[in-house]
């Protein structure tokens, strides 16, 4: 691929989109994202191998040309990385500083008190847990 | 005097409903780009979306996925998109009868339906004529909100995957411009399979050769079923839209028709008007040609 071996040089910046079912929530040129994929967090800077991911629930945290530092929420979707492009299609995404740990942190511990009988019950709590964690997270991680 | 009193007594009347339709009109602009501006925003969901599945067809692995499976169709399901109000000229009408038309056509080849209608007005019409609805959804205005259609497709999803039926057919107006909206049967279930990004298409673009995460096959998994709701919920925007449309366009062609029965009464009681004075003036002067005999 021609554009997978790129040039070291700091005008390299990644297109950077945002998109849920009702809106674009951003769509800005971008240094650097770290991604909540199903299994992890991963870096993508200019150039990254091209891919397609599922995304977990976590935070997409976003490095601007200007170094600003944007943070959403966002919970299950896909991501589409291209070699100077990258495509966050999200069923909810929510910018992190508006998200109430209070809230949050309720959701959690009503989550924590559901029983689930059966491995599939048991899958979704869990799977509904961790979302309700990396929300916590999310809401109360505010260092950018 | 009577008729002439009665002739002005109408023409108010009429006046005041072209302030009314007046009104509505200018609501249902407003309304209509609001809508059309949900409807563009959320153009980029379903096109990123159906980017990545041509991306994974054309990566060269069978996609192959119980959505996209066509099945011998024994039991189809059916969503009505209709209004809740009235006012839109040929709205809901059209819906009505399109719905009808598939309804009569499942029924004639004996195959069984489940209808689903959104929309008092539809409600209404669909059980006046007698038609089983299996579930009513009154709640969807001008504003569709994702969260709110995604349950409704999740049903759906649901109900294909254990087999209660084997296509779902959705009645709805697409809005194809300002000027032209009609009332079409989409088939959202079975999936149409996507489709690869052919050789010829995009010679230029070299494409990039992509990895997956977990497996393409799991991202199908959820890419299918999220690509479904999202037609879905564009048919909802489409009928939104359109609805504000109809309203807008019946509304201007009501307040025209009132315009020109005003002119038409006010014409008409000139004339009663000034017959009637003649009437009096002829009525003097016999008084008083009898007077001087």
């Amino acid at each position: 691929m021609v554009d997978s071996t790129p040039v070291k040089n700091s005008a390299h910046t990644l297109r950077l989109v945002i998109v849920t079912p009702e809106l674009t929530i951003f769509d800005e040129p971008s240094r650097f994202v770290t991604l909540p994929l199903f299994d992890g967090q991963r870096g993508v800077a200019y150039g990254h191998a091209p891919f397609i991911g599922r995304l977990g629930a976590g935070e997409v945290r976003i490095i601007g040309v200007d170094k600003t530092i944007h943070r959403y929420f966002v919970e299950g979707g896909f991501v589409e990385v291209g070699p100077s492009a990258v495509s966050i299609v999200a069923h909810r995404a929510i910018r992190s500083q508006n998200l109430n740990a209070v809230v949050a942190r309720e959701q959690k511990e009503a989550l924590l008190k559901v029983s689930a009988h059966g491995d599939e019950a048991i899958d979704a709590r869990q799977r509904a847990v961790d979302a309700a964690r990396a929300k916590v997270r999310a809401a109360t991680n505010d260092h950018a | 005097m009577a008729k002439a009193r009665a002739l002005d007594r109408r023409r108010r009347s009429v006046r005041n409903i072209r302030k009314i339709t007046r009104t509505m009109e200018l609501i249902a602009t407003a309304r209509f780009k609001k809508a059309m501006d949900r409807s563009v925003a959320a153009r980029d969901y379903t096109r990123q979306l159906s980017c990545m599945l041509e991306n994974i067809a054309s990566s060269g692995i069978g996609v192959v996925h119980p959505l996209l499976e066509v099945r011998p169709n024994k039991r189809t399901a059916v969503l009505i998109l209709t209004g809740n109000r009235g006012l839109c000229g040929g709205y809901n009408s059209n819906i009505v009868r399109q719905s009808l038309a598939v309804l009569g056509q499942w029924k004639s080849e004996g195959i069984g339906t489940q209808v689903a209608v959104s929309g008092k007005k539809g409600i209404s019409s669909l059980r006046f004529r007698g038609i089983e609805i299996a579930d009513r959804y009154t709640s969807f205005d001008d504003r569709p909100a994702f969260d709110a259609v995604e349950p409704i497709g999740r049903a759906y999803l649901d109900g294909y995957s254990a087999g209660d039926f084997d296509r779902l057919d959705v009645v709805y107006t697409k809005f194809q411009s300002i000027a032209k909206q009609s009332a079409i049967i989409e088939t959202l279930l079975p999936l149409a399979p996507p489709e690869s990004t052919g050789s010829d298409t995009r010679l230029a673009q070299v494409k990039p050769e992509y990895d997956f995460y977990p497996s393409s096959e799991s991202i199908l998994e959820e890419l299918l079923p999220a690509s479904f709701l999202s037609r879905l919920f564009k048919c909802f925007l489409d009928s939104a839209v359109s609805e504000q449309v109809a309203r807008m366009v019946a509304m201007k062609a009501a307040s025209e028709n009132a315009g020109s029965l005003i002119k038409d009464l006010s014409r008409r009681y000139n004339r009663a008007r000034q017959s009637q004075i003649t009437g009096e003036i002829m009525e003097i002067l016999g008084g008083v040609e009898a007077l001087k005999g």
